[in-house]
Parts: structure tokens; sequence; C-alpha cells
């Protein structure tokens, strides 16, 4: 369903929604758990870590801490493409079952990542009530289910969790006869590089992560500069800048700007490059640490951030009255050679609902349904027919934003945003502990 | 508790008439019980397991924290790593740790200016209208902090009333970037958040005072300021320590107001780096390791608070 790009107000009728709140990736970083985080970590953590210790027992994996890749715990990469094994004790589910009418499906997401529609739609059409419980971010999403506390049936992570939820047994496997509408989606993800035969995920969207600006307060060029990372670092936009809150996303871009291709680097020198380069980033532009940029840029308060393509697709949804979409700009390396990455769906093991979420999945890459959910959340689905040269045409995307559309090709030239080894995760997250505490 | 003034002598009679020694036995443990188990359950339990995960282990394949219950097993290497990065050429908690200390004095000496007037004309001034008024006070507790936070994103940002207030409406076009990394920002907002933490126990100090002792410093030819100087302001001291006490405490640990009105790292106050720290794989021990520094940092002014108080119930 076209609208056109020129009135923020003419959004697709499924992308305001009933509830009238515009579609976003992420939520905005404040909310009841965040205060009963502040105010009782021992008492939140309790539980949970006794919890946890039951688990670690049965799944071998409790000991001290360890500098190396433990056994068994591979890390997948387009070099190291990795087909998980299927353990005796957690098969797929048998086939040609029904969903139980009347049962509940129950979502485990980001804010605003899936369209109303869609899931009224399932509900109507299988007599499943779907509830959405949503998360911050995939680090405390996958703290919750390992705690088996609450036992939600489908989760919507990165590639970048997979090893773990595979050996801990936290996913499900898929059964593929209930899920026919996955040659809808482009070849590649028949036998992804993190999940050889697709065993036991789905992909949800495909993104890139680029620069955003307004094109009305900068009148300089960022997308034509040699190096448009660089625009970041420019003091004379100190005070309007902001980077990705999310430290692989954001250090990736670091690394990529000086020019280190190995975006999931763990040799010491590049992490030394890295760590000077986000502390010169804090003394020449002060940048915020956000993931709100599809609200702050189109409110001006931002003029130049790192921003995700499907939130600067968004953000012509939030500009002020009277300002047209085409101030707004993307820029991603007409290579490919930047971040670029994709969501998944996977059915959790403790979830009690796995043939509903089979249909579920099966639901949501149905390309009617999954083009209507595009309209919504701003982020592409990688269905053969949506033809990335017509997003604009069919008005999904304005045409100054063109950039922001990804394309199919980008999927091989592209740099991934990996899981990385214990020793090389705790490297990146102490450099990011050292940026973001301003020091 | 620390409020309460010396018994009056008709209630020291009463204490002196109180029930034979066997029956108080019991009733004051009896009384005491909830509270104690409220301690140990919401205080002491926690306490122990966030320093089960300061000096646990770490799993290593999910990075999260594995608590050790038994303190011979205990490991110093995630605190270590704490203190290693306070001082030094590698200090980078330092500059957070001494921003903190200088938002938080700030904010509750504003704090202060702004409450004690306003504690002062309600207790002794407002008359009729202090019931009013005190409802007034307690009013922004009825909306949620961060609601009121929230409020202010709106005020301040660029298109927001503030701006627009201070072009006069359109006259010029001013565009101060209020929301973007400055600290004097987050210290006004702190000072908005607590001002009301700090009103009612000034209030509740300065409303037990006895007229009487004011109108003798009059008539013994004190002036106004020197009655507020030598008499007011010394009886109000314990008022004032136990309210800047309540502010300071809840604006060590405040990390969303920082969040919402910079959310640059530039203005960073511990509560951020335990927020930062407390879910990210691996760090959890870290951030038991600062809640730890907070706590003993805090204590330090309370235990002083609470000796000076018992030494002048001693002597009054």
């Amino acid at each position: 369903m076209p609208h056109s790009p020129d009135d923020p107000s003419d959004r697709q009728p499924e992308s305001v929604g009933s509830e009238g709140e515009p579609a976003r990736r992420r939520p905005v970083p404040i909310d009841r758990r965040s205060f009963m985080r502040r105010a009782a970590l021992g008492a939140i953590a309790g539980p949970a870590l006794l919890d946890f210790l039951a688990a670690c027992s049965s799944n071998n994996v409790a000991g001290p801490s360890g500098g190396s890749t433990p056994a068994g715990f591979q890390i997948a990469s387009p070099d190291n493409p990795v087909t998980w094994p299927i353990y005796k004790d957690n098969k797929p589910i048998k086939s040609g079952l029904k969903p139980q009418a009347g049962s509940t499906l129950r979502l485990y997401n980001y804010d605003d990542y899936i369209g109303p529609k869609v899931v009224k739609e399932f509900e109507k059409k299988y007599d499943v009530k779907v509830t959405v419980s949503t998360f911050n971010d995939t680090d405390e999403a996958l703290t919750k289910i390992r705690s088996g506390k609450v036992l939600y049936d489908i989760y919507f992570p990165s590639y970048d969790q997979i090893a773990k939820m595979v050996t801990a047994k936290l996913i499900r496997p898929l059964n593929h006869s209930y899920i026919p509408h996955q040659s809808n989606l482009w070849a590649e993800f028949s036998n992804p590089w993190y999940d050889g035969e697709w065993r036991y995920t789905v992909p949800y969207t495909v993104y890139t992560t680029g620069v955003g600006w307004r094109s009305d307060k900068i009148p300089a060029d960022i997308g034509g500069m040699a190096n448009p990372y660089d625009s970041l670092w420019d003091p004379t936009h100190k005070g309007r800048v902001a980077v990705i809150d999310d430290w692989h996303t954001a250090m990736a871009m670091v690394a990529l700007r000086a020019g280190i291709t190995d975006i999931n680097t763990q040799k010491a020198k590049d992490l030394t490059v890295i760590k000077n380069q986000m502390l010169d980033l804090n003394a020449k532009t002060n940048p915020k640490v956000t993931i709100t940029m599809y609200n702050d840029l189109p409110a001006g308060q931002l003029w130049l951030a790192q921003m995700w393509s499907g939130d600067i697709v968004n953000a012509q949804y939030y500009l002020p009255k009277g300002t047209k979409p085409d101030v707004l700009a993307y820029w991603f390396p007409e290579d490919g050679k930047g971040e670029v990455d994709n969501d998944l769906m996977v059915i959790l093991s403790g979830g009690q609902n796995p043939v509903a979420a089979h249909y579920f999945l099966n639901h949501m890459l149905d390309t009617k349904n999954a083009l209507d959910n595009f309209g919504y959340i701003g982020y592409q689905p990688p269905q053969n027919a949506l033809d990335p040269a017509k997003v604009v045409a069919d008005g999904y995307v304005p045409k100054n934003l063109e950039s922001a559309v990804v394309r199919r090709e980008w999927f091989t030239a592209g740099y991934r945003l990996l899981e990385l080894p214990p020793a090389a995760d705790a490297a990146w997250h102490a450099i990011w502990q050292q940026f973001k505490a301003g020091g | 508790m620390s409020l309460d003034a010396p018994p009056e002598p008709d209630e020291r009679q009463d204490i002196a008439a109180a029930p034979p020694a066997a029956r108080t036995r019991v009733l004051w443990p009896v009384l005491a019980f909830p509270g104690t188990l409220w301690l140990v359950l919401l205080f002491l339990v926690p306490l122990y397991v966030v320093l089960a995960i300061v000096f646990g282990q770490i799993d290593p394949i999910f990075r999260s924290p594995v608590p050790v219950w038994n303190p011979v097993h205990w490991n110093t290497v995630q605190f270590q790593d704490v203190f290693s990065h306070i001082i030094g050429s590698d200090g980078f908690f330092g500059p957070a740790l001494l921003r903190t200390a200088v938002y938080v004095l700030s904010a509750s000496a504003l704090c202060l200016v702004i409450a004690y007037p306003v504690a002062y004309y309600t207790a002794r001034y407002a008359g009729r209208r202090r019931g009013l008024l005190l409802t007034l006070l307690i009013a922004p507790f009825w909306i949620s902090y961060m609601m009121r936070m929230l409020a202010w994103v709106n005020l301040l940002q660029n298109d927001g009333l503030v701006n627009r207030a201070l072009g006069l409406g359109g006259l010029f076009n001013v565009q101060v970037d209020w929301l973007n990394g400055r600290g004097l920002v987050v210290v006004l907002g702190l000072v908005y958040g607590y001002v009301p933490y700090m009103i009612l126990p000034l209030y509740a100090g300065l409303d037990r005072f006895q007229p009487h002792v004011l109108e003798a410093a009059r008539d013994l030819g004190a002036g106004r300021f020197d009655t507020f100087r030598r008499v007011t302001l010394p009886l109000s001291i314990p008022a004032i320590v136990a309210a800047v006490l309540l502010t300071c405490l809840p604006m060590l640990g405040d990390y969303f107001t920082n969040d919402l009105l910079s959310a640059s790292p530039s203005t960073s106050m511990v509560g951020n780096l335990i927020n930062n720290s407390v879910l990210t794989p691996g760090q959890t021990g870290q951030a038991g390791a600062f809640v730890l520094l907070v706590l003993v940092v805090s204590l330090v002014p309370m235990i002083i608070y609470v000796r000076s108080a018992r030494s002048e119930g001693v002597a009054s």
C-alpha cells in the first residue's frame, strides 16, 4: 500500500494503528525494569541467580571465569559457517499438529518492533491470543530468558547470541513442515552461515548501520566526504552528535572509520586504536549515546548521528508539522562495505505453545504480512517480492532516503557484528565502559 | 526518629509509670520484629547477594555473574579492577566519581537554598494556610519522578517552551542546546527532582521550634537577622543535616536524570556507571563494587549524623 513520502500524516493505515503510537525499533531506555534494577540490584539478582545456578549445573557450563573459548562453543561467521547440532533432548515438534484454540502465544520483542495489525490477524485466524512483552536490549532479554521465570514462546534476537542459545538449549529446533513461507525469503536465508539449514532460526528484518543527518542544518555533503564517518568527530557539530547506545554497533563504526575492516577484531593493536578514537570522539563532539535518534534527529535536537537504516526510515514520521522528509539524509557505503545485519525469530524451548509459535513464524514470513509489518516498523524484511529498486516507487521509503534501502548484494559485501569469544568480549566491553564513564 | 524533641517532663512521668520489666521484655521485641524482618530481608540479604556477586565468578559462556556464597572462596578480581581504575594514569572512573560528588553537593546546596525559606515560611508564617501549603508541597510526589523528568525533556528541547520563552515568544531565535550534555542541566534536574525531599524534613524540624525561644532572643535585644543567625539556624542544624542526607543519598544512585537530560558520557555519574555495568555481560560484579563504594561513602556521614544526634539527645 503506497503512501506519499511527502506527507508524514499519510502513513500507511497499519503503520499507526489504533494505538496511534508511531513505530520504532528500540524503546526509550527508561522503564519500570530499569528502576527496579537501580533500586535493588541485589534483590533482583538473587532469585535469578539461584535459577541460574540450577540451569548451569544441568547444562554443564558452570565454572570459574575463563579467558579462552569453552570447549564445544563455536562462533559462526561468514567464513566459518556453522550448522548447529540437534540434541536428543531438544528435538523439533512433531508434524501435522494444530495450534490449540484459545491458547496464548507469548512474544518477547523490542518495543514497537512488530505491527499490531499482523498480530491481530494471526489471533483472528487461529483463535490464539498473542501477548507481546518487551525488552530494552538483548543482553537483558537473555538474562531473563535464562532465569526460566517467564515462559516466552518467540524471541527476536540478532545472530550474535545464537551459539549461547543453542549450546544452552534455550531455543527449539524448527520443524520446517510448518513454515512453507520460508521460500518467500532471499535464497541465502535457506542456508545462512550463522544457522546452516535454518535449523533454529528464520530471519525477521535486514538493516544497515550508517550515518544520518539533517541536510537543512548541515550544508556539507556528508555522504560525499572521503570518509563520512569523520563527520562524527568534527568539532563544528559538537553537542549535536550521537552514536548508537550499543557497544558493538558503535565501536564497529569507530573501527571502520580507522580502516579496521575486521569489526570483530581480537588484536590488541586494533583495540587500542578503537579505544583512542572513542575517547577522541568524547573530546571532539561530546556525543549523546542513545537509541532515540529516530526522534531526536527529526526534532532538531541532533543534527548528525550514527543510525540504523530502519530508524532513519521511521524518523520521517517524527518530523514536526510542516517539515518535509527531504531534510533527512542517510549515508551507507555505496559498495556495501559497512555494518549489515539481520534480526531473527526463534522459538524458545521454555515456551508453552510451540505449535502456535511455528504457525506464527510462517504467518510473519507470508509476503503480504511481511510487507504490512515493514510499513509499521520501518525495518525491511528479506522478502523476494520486495524489490529494493521498487521500495521507493512503492512509497515505503522517500526518495532522499533511498540509501537506507538494504540491497541484497550488501549481504556478501558488508561486515557482520559477530559473537565474540569471552576474552575478546571482555576487552571490547572494557573500552565501552571507559567511553561511557566519560573519563 | 532523629528529629524527635527531648521528652517533655510529663512524658517522662509516663515512662516512669511504665509496665513491669517482664512485660516490656516481650513487648519491645514484638514491636521491633516487623522492622527487623524488613531490614534483614530487604537490606542485609540483598547486600550479601551483592557481596557474593562482587566476589563471585563469571560464567564462561554467558559471562553472567555466578555468586559465590561462601566467603572463603571469594575472589577479589572484579573489586580490584574497579578500584585500580579510580586513581592513577588509568583511572577512568575517577572523573565520573568526582563529577558525582560535585553534582550531588551543588544540587544539595541549591536545594537547601530553595527549600529552607519555603519550609521556614510554611512552619512559621503560613498560619491557617499551612495545610494547603503542605498539600501543595507534597503534590509533586503524586507524579512519578520519571514523568516529571520527561516533562523537562519537552520543555528544554530546542523548540521547547524554555527556548521560546527566552526568545520572547519568537522575537529572537534562541537555540540553546539544553539537553546535549550540559552538567548544569543535570544539576538543575537533580535540584528539581529532589527539592520536595528537602522541604518536608526541614519543615518538620522547623515546626518544632518553641516560639518562646525566638521571643526570648528578641527580648534580649537580638535583631531579626541576629535571631536567625544565633538562634534559629543553630537550632535547625539537625533538621538541615537530616534533609541534606535524605536528598544526597538518592542523588548518589540517580542515573536516569542524567540519561534523560544529557545522555552524554561527559556527564556520567556513579549511578550511570552502575546502570551501565549491571547487565553488561562480565561486569555485574563491578556494578556491585560501585554499589559498595556508594554505600561506604554514604555510611560515613550517616554515622557522624547518628552519633551527633545521639550525643545531643544525651546532653538534653
